[in-house]
Parts: C-alpha cells; structure tokens; sequence
C-alpha cells in the first residue's frame, strides 16, 4: 500500500494514496464567515469547489504561520472531497498491507499517524461555529 | 745853613778877642797915648773877656751834655718819649742828631717790634682757630675716612658678592647661550624634521588621493554586483519555481502512478526520481539563493564598509590635509620660534658680554673700593699724624705767643709816643689756645 505522508506541526501524517487526488499550488482560498478555525475557506479548482482545512489547527495546535499555503493537498473518496492544507509534503512511501489498520507506522525511525479523510470530516464537525473569524 | 765846628768857633771867638783888644789897645793908645796902659788894659780885657767867653762857651757845652746825658738816662729808664733838641751846628749837634736818631730808631724798632708782637700775636689767634679748625677738620676728615673705610669695605663686600652673584650671572647666561644654541639646533633640526613631515604628509596625501581614487575605480564593480546578483537572484527563483512546479508535477505524477496500479510504479519510481532532483534542483537553488543573499549582505557590508571607508579615508585625507596645514603652520611656527630664540640668543650673547663687562667694571670698583679703603686707611694715619702735627703747631704757637708776650712785655719797658690808632689795646687777653 502506498502512503501519502505530510507534516503538519511536528507530526506526520499519512493518508492513504488513494484518496489523494491532487496537488496544486498557487489557489486562492475564499474565506467563509462563522465557520470553525481550521476552516480556511472554499476553493474554485477546475469547476470544483472544495472545503479547505488548516490541519495544524485541526490537529489543535497553534497557528504559526508555518503552513503552506501555496500547496494544498486535494482528497477525493468515493463521493466526498475535501482540500487540506500541510506544513510540508513529505512525499509518497510504501507501506505493508498490514499496517493500514493501524493507527501509527513508524517509518525510518519517524512516527507517522494515519488517518482518513472521513477523521477529518468528523474532526471538523466536532468544532464550534462561531464568530471567531470574519 | 753850614755847620760851624767848635774849633772854627773857638777861632773866631779868640780872633773876635784879638780884635777887640787890638781895638781897646788903639782907643785907650789914642786916648790915653800910654801903650803901656793900652796894653795892661788889653790884657785885662781879654783875661775877661777871655773868662767869660771861657765860662759862656763851656758852660753852653756842658749844658747840651748834661741834656744829652739826661736824655740817656731817661732813655736807658725806657722814656722813647723825649725828643733831643737840636740848636747848634756844631760836634755837638752831630752827637745830638746821632742820639736823636738813635731814639728815632729805638723807638720805631720798638714799635716794630710791638706792631710785629700784636701781628704775631694775632697771627698765633688766627693760627690758633685755624689749628683748631685743622683739628676740628682733622677729627671729621678722620670720622669720615673712618666712615668712608667702613663704607669702602662694606662697599668692597658689597661689590665682592655682587661681583660673585654677577660671576654666577655670566655662567648663567652662558649656560642659556649655550642652551639656546643647543636649542637652535634643536629647533633646527624640528624645522627639517616638520619639513620632512610635511613632505611625507603631502606625499601621503597624494598615496591618499590615489588610493581614493583606486578604490572608486575598484569599488565600481562591487557598487555594480548587487544588480548582477539581483539577476541571479531572479534566476534561482525561476529555478526554484521551477523546482518547486516539478516537484508539484512530481508528486502529482507519483499520485497518478498509484492510481494506475502495478503497471505504475514504474513511472512512481521516475516521477520520484523527479521529484528527487526537484527537490535537490530546489535545495541548490535555495542554496544558490542563500548564497545570493550572502553575497548580498557581504555585498552590503562591503558598500557599507566602502563607504565607511571611504568616508574614513575622506577624513583621512581632511585629517592629512590638516596635518599639512598643521604642519605648514608647525613650520611657520618653528621658523618663527627660530628666529625668536635666535634673537633671544644674540640678545642673550651681548647680555653676556655687557655682564662681563659690568662684571669688569664692578672688579675696578671692587679695586677702587680697595685702593680706597686704603686711602682712607692711610687718611687715618695722616690725619693723626697731621693731629699729632697739628698739636705740636699749637705747642710751637704757644711758644711763639709767650715769645711775642715777652717782646710786649719787653716793649712796655719803654714808653713810646701814642701810638697809631688802628693798634690794639690789648690784644694778647684774645684767643688764648
């Protein structure tokens, strides 16, 4: 199995390739009011819009302007989208089957959390709307 | 009138008798005719007449002898007051005019002699005074030489210690002579030296100047690299972009050979190569930039410090410039000086002389102030003696003043004629000594 490993903070994260759609660079991000903090704002890519996430402040740390947001990373799963913004992309490695159950995998002596794009839907609805960003 | 001598009198009284009796003889011969009468009568007559001129003549004689003779004793009684008569022209009358003149002559010799004991006298008073002025002038001339042999020596001491400060004066002042010549050459050698200074700051100057001028020439293309490396710049970024674009393309290729299965991992494997030398592409690039902008702020630093130092060497050359000036001055000054102490040394050196020379002068003094002390030495002297002379003046006056008292005394035996008004009474009870 393939996995596609990003940073976000100091921790690594890794999605299965599959739901990995695309990644593209220079986009511009509408905003959108009363929406939760990680919720950076819509994207117009190729006739599409996609809700676009801020993982470092999904993941519940602080932003320090270390995210790119030039690269947003486009997952696409069965009929859901979703565009998430990383730190860094790390890039593609192999994995073995097995370990696609697992929450962890631990590659060159790096710890990388996997998680699924359905986890950050759930994540995102967990957060309070409010007025926290006009 | 002729002088008749007692001879020719005595003649012609006998001649007077003879005719007489030759008369009486021929009128008593006439009268009587008896010559013999005559004769007897003549005889008689003579014999009278012969007594009686006998009598008249001898008596006459004795009398103006026994005048004469009165006339000596009261002369040898000290009388000069008595004139002797002259009447007869006889000897006699010779005898008188000789004792008259005699008198005459004692009696002027006396007054002489009074006139010359009241001179002598007075002459003794005036001596006396003058003795005791002499005395009196001795005294001070003795205090005074005294005064003028203490003054001589406190004069001498005086002009002795003057004479020594003067000595340590001329030593002095040769000593700054020779210091000022040392100085001269000093300040001599100051001017060469500012010269030579002045010299290499103008020599320095010009360096400057050069260098100035080198370095704006050199520092050109450094002022110019930040454009050149503004171009790199843009070029790295264009490759950065570029790196950036393939690593995109890359990871999107990687995706898109997951996609495709088994068939692409192949092309996985190429497009993560790719992304491999993208990434490196990306890193060089960085890295290039990185150096850019190291070379950037070295550039930077090396404008700033360009333009420090060129501000500092623009101070340099207003700081040489001013040493030039400062040494132009220096020079100005210590020509200035030069000639300053070189005037100061000439007058220094006819200072010197004009020391030495009143050092000179104060030695005469110091030799008359010697010479006098020993005159006055020897004043002292003399004037004791002169006292010790001066007494025995006095002495030898005193002696003189009992003699002319003697001759007075002397004279006052004999008794003059009044004498001329304008002799003194008294004159010895004056002026005793």
């Amino acid at each position: 199995m393939k996995l596609f490993v990003f940073k976000s903070k100091d921790e690594f994260i890794g999605i299965e390739s599959d739901y990995v759609h695309r990644i593209i660079d220079d986009s511009k991000v509408t905003q959108v009011p009363l929406t939760p903090e990680p919720y950076t704002g819509l994207l117009y890519h190729r006739g599409e819009l996609f809700d676009v996430i801020n993982m470092q402040l999904l993941l519940g740390y602080q932003a320090d302007g270390s995210a790119e947001p030039n690269r947003i990373i486009i997952l696409k799963w069965l009929d859901k989208k979703l565009a998430v913004i990383p730190d860094e992309i790390t890039g593609m490695i192999w994995i073995d089957d097995e370990a696609e159950s697992k929450n962890e995998y631990y590659h060159e002596n790096h710890k990388i959390r996997l998680i699924r794009p359905d986890y950050i839907w759930k994540k995102l609805s967990e957060l309070s709307y409010g007025p926290h960003k006009i | 009138m002729g002088k008749t001598s007692i001879r020719i009198k005595l003649i012609t009284y006998f001649l007077i008798l003879l005719l007489v009796i030759i008369v009486v003889i021929e009128t008593v011969k006439r009268i009587t005719g008896d010559f013999y009468l005559a004769q007897g009568l003549s005889v008689a007559l003579a014999m009278g007449i012969g007594t009686i001129f006998g009598i008249i003549f001898s008596r006459s004689l004795t009398l103006r002898l026994n005048k004469l003779s009165n006339a000596a004793r009261e002369i040898s009684d000290g009388n000069l007051t008595r004139d002797i008569e002259v009447i007869s022209e006889d000897e006699i009358r010779d005898l008188e005019e000789i004792f008259s003149l005699m008198v005459k002559h004692l009696r002027t010799l006396l007054l002489d002699m009074k006139s010359v004991s009241i001179k002598i006298h007075e002459t003794n008073s005036n001596l006396t005074k003058l003795a005791k002025k002499l005395l009196e002038s001795s005294n001070d001339i003795d205090v005074t030489a005294k005064s003028i042999a203490k003054s001589s020596e406190d004069q001498t001491e005086i002009v002795r210690n003057t004479t020594i400060k003067l000595e340590s004066g001329i030593k002095a002042m040769d000593e700054l002579v020779n210091q000022s010549s040392h100085t001269i050459s000093k300040v001599d050698e100051a001017i060469k030296k500012t010269q030579k200074g002045e010299t290499n700051a103008r020599e320095t100057l010009s360096h400057l100047e050069t260098v100035l001028k080198e370095m704006g020439e050199y520092s050109q293309p450094i002022i110019k690299l930040p454009d050149k490396v503004e171009k790199i710049k843009v070029v790295t970024n264009v490759m950065e972009a570029i790196a950036q674009k393939t690593d995109l393309l890359s990871l999107n290729a990687s995706i898109e050979a997951t996609r495709a299965g088994e068939s692409g991992k192949g092309f996985a494997i190429v497009a993560e190569e790719i992304r491999n030398m993208a990434e490196n592409s990306k890193q060089s690039s960085q890295a290039i930039t990185r150096l850019v902008e190291d070379i950037l702020t070295d550039n930077k630093f090396l404008k700033e410090f360009l333009v420090k130092n060129q501000r500092d060497l623009d101070k340099g050359r207003e700081i040489i410039r001013g040493i030039v000036q400062t040494f132009g001055d220096m020079l100005y000054g210590v020509k200035e000086i030069f000639s300053e102490i070189k005037s100061m040394e000439e007058s220094t050196i006819r200072q010197a002389k004009e020391l030495r020379s009143f050092s000179d002068k104060f030695k005469e003094l110091a030799s008359f102030a010697s010479q006098n002390y020993k005159s006055t030495q020897k004043t002292t002297i003399v004037t004791r003696n002169q006292k010790v002379e001066v007494k025995k003046i006095v002495s030898a006056i005193r002696l003189l003043d009992r003699l002319s008292e003697k001759m007075i005394e002397t004279q006052q035996l004999f008794t003059l004629p009044e004498l001329p008004k304008e002799s003194k009474e008294n004159p010895l009870e004056e002026n005793q000594i």
